[in-house]
């Protein structure tokens, strides 16, 4: 069996938002085309440590980080680190699905457009491309013009997958992107996540501890900022290591 | 004996003729005034009504001709000066300064000075536009000075037009490595274009029926001809309905009243305008 | 506690009863066999019955927690690990029920003498001894004291092994006694599969509490 490159990388991260410290000391090392799921009760960290991934905590007064994060070999915390650059490769799915309000094309063109592609069959190609992955395209191949915010959720969720696609990213990082769909939705993202991750390097945040058992091969348990266990998924559910991690997949807590 | 129940809903039902008739007597002012200045004003409406100067000697063909161009060189410079400014700033405020003390500090002025009289603008715009700045008594000085009273309100039309465009759609940009300006370019502008339009008619349709500070800033009372240049005199409808009205020749009363009624007809249409424009924008971007 | 916490407590006790009825039906097996006591023998019938229900019982309910609850980790190991336990149980009690069995086919009582050779009480007092201790060691999730059931199933071993040069022996001075002897040696050879039974379930419940899959192991 091949041995799996290691895509995403920290070392030693600890994240502050001014006085208070949201995580702590977290080494961790992603493979490459996996699937990883970051679970634990909120307001342990996993979202914020997701963020870091992609930088969108830049935005956040008073953040700071120390530490190594590299992705692809490369350090992302670096001041040389162009930010839009670093989004070309780490795509983000978010918990509510956020389609622009413009038409369904547009939307998947967007990422392309910003980069300053004009190409126009180009982008047709990546667009198209985009959304066969997401198993949308039949179902919209003859609306590409009609408005996206018309789509279902579960539809504009796939959309905004194909959105980030379409920049032919290398990781996808996922926010609880199917807490706000009903089940049929969730359990098509579910098999679109199998799909997906022949290709992709996906991490996943989500409250739904069947869902992580079900998606991921690797499972990360946080709580209180810190990283309490991260291991094959299949370890975790039938045997955990740690205590805390036992108690919490067991529902004795959070 | 009337119980608590019924005590209320006659409580409700009095509540309900109090709104009624306070609305009705609004209304009714209204129109009582309007039909008033009808009657008396339409007679004079004819195309050399728009077309002729106004002339003291012959009040049955004076016209409004040079306050009718003068009013739309005004609203086009005036337009002209305070969109960029006003939207400008509304986007930097919303967008790019920082939130701290001092920023709050300046977002209750801009808010307050929306509420200043104009007739502060008129003499602020004397000092700076005509004496310091030497622009004298022009068409020039007189945009600028509207568009210091016009500024407050674009950008606070600006910035909640702006603020209402959910943090998501940003978060989505940024996630796809749009950087800032792009993000507002591409998908906060667009979203909020319709509010920011509809805040910047009310607010021209507000300026073109001011007639203290421009007769501050040197509106010519008496003048015949339309502005030929920035620097040139000029004259707007309320000043000429205001120069009308202290005469006493009957003719000269129906001039006044037909420059109220066209008045009114542009105000009305400005504002229709606006309000159009915010239902389809409501409709097309319903988050 | 959650609900599923307190449906497991329920389950375990329900495994810790059944155990209970087996050892019930080996002690009164005990009893038909050295006094050839037909009632009973027909007693142990009629439990025997009760004890398949209870299997099925304690079956369906496991089926509901995996359907209901999806546990995960040690609550996953403990439901898998008493779906295999009750099957086992229930074993025992089949056991018991084919040695009461005998008595029916048995026309007189058997020689003390051969009970003696071949260590026959000891051996059914051996088995019961780890029907108690297994009772005792699920209920308290004693470890130590499952291991101790890994010896005393050694013992059982041996006392069979014996057995066949014991009777050959016996029978070469009295041949009558031969239809005794072949029902002995039968109940012997029961008795030594009641000791393995006993040992799985003790694997068991090591593999529940500890997860470490000790049965192809010789650490015994």
């Amino acid at each position: 069996m091949s041995e799996k490159k290691i895509m995403l990388e920290a070392r030693n991260v600890d994240v502050f938002y001014g006085e208070f410290q949201a995580i702590k000391n977290i080494d961790m090392k992603i493979n490459e085309k996996s699937v990883t799921a970051f679970i634990g009760p909120s307001g342990c960290g996993k979202s914020t440590f997701l963020r870091v991934l992609n930088r969108m905590n830049d935005y956040v007064e008073g953040f700071a980080l120390r530490g190594e994060i590299e992705i692809d070999g490369e350090k992302i915390y670096r001041k040389s680190v162009k930010v839009e650059e670093l989004r070309k490769k780490v795509g983000m799915v978010f918990q509510k699905p956020n389609p622009f309000p413009k038409s369904i094309y547009e939307n998947v063109a967007f990422g392309l457009k910003i980069q300053g592609i004009t190409d126009k069959a180009f982008i047709e190609e990546r667009v198209i491309n985009s959304l066969k992955q997401v198993a949308l395209w039949d179902e919209v191949k003859d609306q590409l013009k009609k408005s996206a915010l018309a789509l279902s959720g579960g539809q504009q969720q796939r959309l905004c997958i194909a959105r980030t696609l379409a920049v032919e990213p290398s990781v996808i990082l996922m926010d609880e992107p199917t807490s706000a769909l009903d089940p049929i939705s969730t359990s098509k993202i579910e098999e679109l996540l199998q799909d997906l991750k022949k290709k992709y390097t996906i991490v996943i945040v989500t409250h739904n501890m069947q869902q992580a058992a079900r998606v991921s091969d690797d499972t990360a348990f946080f709580y209180m900022g810190e990283l309490i266990e991260f291991d094959k998924t299949d370890k975790i559910f039938t045997n955990p290591s740690m205590e805390k991690t036992e108690s919490y997949i067991t529902g004795r807590f959070g | 004996m009337i119980n608590v129940a019924t005590k209320n809903r006659i409580k409700d039902k009095l509540f309900e003729y109090w709104g009624v008739i306070s609305t009705l007597i609004g209304v009714v002012l209204l129109v009582v005034f309007m039909t008033d200045i009808f009657m008396e004003g339409i007679s004079r409406i004819d195309a050399t009504f728009f077309t002729n100067s106004p002339s003291g000697l012959k009040p049955e063909t004076s016209g409004i001709f040079p306050a009718l161009l003068g009013t739309l060189w005004i609203l086009i410079l005036t337009a002209s000066i305070s969109i960029p400014l006003g939207v400008g700033a509304g986007i930097y405020l919303e967008e790019y300064s920082e939130k701290n003390w001092v920023s709050s500090l300046l977002e209750i002025n801009i808010s307050n000075l929306a509420g200043v009289p104009s007739i502060i603008y008129g003499l602020l715009g004397l000092e700076v536009f005509v004496r310091i700045m030497g622009l004298g008594k022009s068409v020039v000085a007189g945009a600028l000075t509207l568009s210091l009273l016009v500024l407050p309100i674009v950008i606070v039309a600006t910035r909640e037009a702006i603020k209402s465009v959910p943090n998501s759609i940003k978060q989505a940009a940024y996630g796809l490595g749009a950087t800032k300006w792009q993000t507002i370019w591409t998908q906060v502008l667009p979203s909020s274009i319709g509010g920011i339009l509809t805040g910047v008619i009310l607010a021209l349709s507000r300026a073109i029926g001011e007639t203290a500070p421009l007769i501050v800033v040197g509106a010519a009372a008496y003048i015949y001809d339309a502005p030929d240049g920035l620097l040139s005199e000029y004259t707007v409808i309320p000043m000429q309905i205001y120069t009308w009205m202290p005469d006493a020749r009957e003719a000269m009363k129906v001039n006044a009243a037909a420059g109220i009624i066209v008045l009114l007809m542009i105000t009305l249409v400005m504002n229709g305008f606006a309000v159009y424009l915010r239902n389809r924008w409501q409709k097309k971007v319903k988050w | 506690m959650t609900q599923l916490e307190t449906t497991l407590k329920a389950l375990k006790s329900s495994t810790v009863e059944m155990i209970t009825m087996a050892k019930i039906q080996l002690q009164k097996s005990k009893e038909a066999f050295l006094n050839k006591d037909q009632d009973l023998a027909d007693e142990i019938f009629i439990s025997e019955k009760h004890l398949n229900n209870f299997e099925l019982r304690i079956d369906r309910d496991c089926e509901n927690i995996f359907a209901l609850h999806n546990p995960v980790a040690s609550d996953l190991r403990l439901v898998i690990a008493i779906l295999k336990v009750i099957s086992d149980i229930e074993r025992i009690g089949d056991h018991a029920e084919g040695i009461a069995s005998y008595i029916m086919e048995m026309d007189k009582k058997f020689e003390k003498d051969l009970f003696e050779q071949l260590r026959f009480t000891k051996m059914y007092d051996i088995a019961l001894q780890m029907l108690e201790m297994l009772e005792d060691a699920f209920d308290r999730e004693d470890l130590g004291l499952a291991r101790k059931i890994f010896k005393l199933d050694k013992s059982l071993n041996e006392i069979k092994l014996a057995a066949p040069d014991v009777i050959t022996a016996y029978l070469r001075n009295d041949s009558e006694a031969t239809k005794q002897a072949l029902f002995l040696f039968s109940t012997i050879r029961k008795l030594e599969r009641v000791g393995d039974l006993c040992k799985n379930i003790a694997e068991q419940l090591i593999f529940y509490a500890e997860a470490k899959v000790v049965k192809h192991r010789s650490e015994k």
